[in-house]
């Protein structure tokens, strides 16, 4: 304010100051066009490294798709989450309860049983049944989060963090520690490892997802309410936004995305996941702030996220086919990680610095 | 919800008698007057713990008086809420967290009461940004507030160019006064005189305004009269042309002048 004050005959800024220029604006602006750059330089390098540019082949992009399809779609769910403010760690156990109950509900349904496995004697009722309660499950799951988030007004880092364990056990319990097999091929056939023109079912299904999710974001209500609320809580209160009904309603829209993840699962393993998914809201979390989401609410980019969350899928294929042991991919992303965020910081406080 | 123009400048347009609030065994407010009028500028000063801040409060509906009896253009009417106090044509503007720096400018103008498109898109919640933009611009220049663009995020304005859209946004959307609590507190001088030009402007289109300030030379210049709170109660109401800053300062502190 002194400088303000005793500046103030040459302090132009104040008469002219939008749009002002640091050294790593343009990184700031385009966080989401960046990440492109990053993931077709690292496919065009696996490419070029790998042995007969094998990972450039049609086959392997199919494969890339198909891996993404899951967590591109969480990833765009936890971007508006962290654009409202609000955080949600219990998404790899919301999957692995939803293909759970939804995956015994379809296995019993369809009229599997354990002497005669692999035959069904109701298919078509199962499949559709166990796919909706799957759904549901995931939604139910998210809604629990948002009711305890904003009724019970308990953060929502640490609502997940226990939910994340009851989701986990529950499914433990269910299963008594192993996973529910003998999912109907014929779900793997229609859906799970389907493609049209190489293009996995999957892939095209969390894309329609993700385009709506973008769309809700960026052209609706919902969407700017979102963004105040995560931008300024007391803002948005005092502009008359209804808070709780709109947090709950993310809470909701992200479990609905872990509900379409975990039938993903079933379909294309024809088996749940109870030992994986530990790290996927992490790694959702990841993709969406590498990709300008801000942590704490305020920015969301569901490109961005989509982006950012694929780098991870490209890195884990790439370094795999070039010989690598996959836990590289891990430290990959967290050198990512740290250097995304680092320049936005950078840039931000160039911009304060007048 | 424009401010009327048909509605003649210096009619009261909001009015307190006899206000009172008390939290537990202290009494905020104990019997506060006042008489807001179109187009003037009402600064209401007072040392700290007054009673300024309740009472804007409580004219803007973020709490409810005890007692008291409030009038809009001679109408009587609840503050019961912030809500009904806007449907009544009351906004306030506080001295920061009024506007969400990481969305526009103009998503600020419209936050919580957006345009929606026509039709099954509007239906489904889709935004008329083009139309928020316009009527943005338009917000703003009526009281001589120029920006580039409405489309730029508020976190890129200076301060005061900040506080000068949030009380475009109250005067968008204010039909009888808009109340602002410490509106330059945080700002230097040059963004304070952005904002001071924004107040005027808001004043001239028939809108009364009543302003909570510690700036009292500022307030000196800016107010049409001040009103001089103490224990709750006024003590003292001046024309701005006639007073001195001794004077005001003798009534806020209860000295005899």
């Amino acid at each position: 304010m002194a400088a303000n004050e005793t500046s103030a005959m040459t302090d132009l800024d104040d008469q002219d100051p939008p749009i002002r220029q640091g050294r790593f604006s343009v990184l700031r602006v385009n966080t989401a066009f960046w990440v492109l750059i990053i993931d077709l330089l690292a496919m065009g390098l696996f490419g070029l490294l790998s042995p007969d540019h094998v990972f450039l082949t049609p086959e392997n992009m199919t494969n890339i798709a198909l891996d993404s399809a899951a967590i591109t779609l969480i990833a765009a769910g936890v971007a508006v989450l962290l654009g409202a403010g609000e955080l949600d760690i219990s998404i790899g156990a919301n999957i692995i309860l939803a293909s759970v109950i939804g995956g015994k509900v379809m296995f019993n349904v369809s009229g599997g049983s354990e002497e005669n496995y692999g035959v069904f004697t109701n298919l078509g009722w199962g499949i559709t049944v166990g796919v909706i309660v799957t759904v549901l499950c995931g939604v139910l799951f998210g809604l629990v989060n948002g009711l305890i988030v904003t009724k019970l007004k308990v953060n929502s880092f640490i609502t997940t963090l226990g939910t994340l364990g009851i989701g986990t056990g529950l499914a433990l319990v269910i299963t008594g520690g192993g996973n529910v097999e003998g999912i109907p091929t014929e779900l793997q056939e229609a859906y799970g490892v389907k493609t049209v023109f190489q293009v996995p079912v999957p892939f095209i299904v969390s894309l329609v997802l993700i385009g709506f999710i973008w769309w809700l974001v960026n052209k609706t209500r919902f969407g700017v309410h979102s963004l105040a609320i995560g931008s300024s809580r007391e803002a948005a209160r005092r502009a008359g936004i209804k808070i709780e009904r709109n947090v709950l309603v993310i809470f909701v829209l992200v479990g609905f995305l872990a509900g379409v993840a975990a039938v993903l699962d079933l379909a294309r393993f024809t088996s749940t996941n109870v030992g994986g998914h530990q790290t996927d809201a992490l790694a959702a979390i990841a993709g969406a702030v590498i990709g300008g989401t801000a942590l704490f609410g305020g920015k969301a980019s569901i490109t961005g996220a989509f982006l950012g969350s694929l780098l991870a899928v490209i890195l884990l294929t790439g370094l795999v086919i070039l010989g690598f042991p996959p836990y590289f991919q891990s430290i990959t992303i967290g050198v990512v990680l740290i250097a995304a965020v680092f320049s936005r910081a950078r840039s931000w406080a160039i911009k304060n610095e007048t | 919800m424009e401010a009327s123009l048909t509605d003649e400048v210096g009619s009261v347009v909001l009015s307190l008698r006899e206000g009172r609030k008390e939290y537990g065994h202290v009494r905020a407010l104990q019997g506060a007057n006042l008489e807001l009028r179109r187009g003037e500028i009402l600064a209401l000063v007072g040392d700290n713990g007054a009673g300024k801040s309740t009472l804007l409060k409580s004219l803007c509906g973020a709490i409810r008086l005890d007692s008291g009896a409030v009038e809009i253009n001679g109408s009587p009417v609840e503050l019961s809420s912030i809500q009904t106090a806007k449907d009544l044509g009351i906004e306030a503007v506080y001295q920061d967290l009024s506007l969400a720096p990481d969305l526009s400018v103009s998503d600020n103008v419209f936050l919580g009461r957006e345009l929606l498109r026509s039709g099954a898109r509007g239906r489904l919640g889709m935004l008329d940004r083009p139309k928020m933009a316009r009527e943005s611009d338009e917000a703003l220049r009526a009281l001589g507030i120029q920006l580039k663009t409405v489309e730029i995020p508020v976190e890129k304005l200076s301060g005061g160019q900040r506080q000068a859209v949030a009380i475009a946004r109250a005067v968008r959307w204010a039909s009888a006064a808009i109340l602002l609590d410490e509106p330059t507190a945080a700002l230097g001088t040059r963004q304070t005189q952005i904002v001071i030009d924004t107040i005027k402007s808001a004043a001239a289109r028939g809108l009364g305004v009543l302003i909570i300030s510690h700036d009292m030379p500022r307030m000196l210049g800016l107010a049409d009269r001040i009103v001089v709170l103490r224990h709750g109660r006024n003590v003292a109401e001046y024309v701005s042309s006639e007073t001195s800053i001794n004077q005001i300062v003798g009534a806020m502190l209860g000295e005899t002048v």
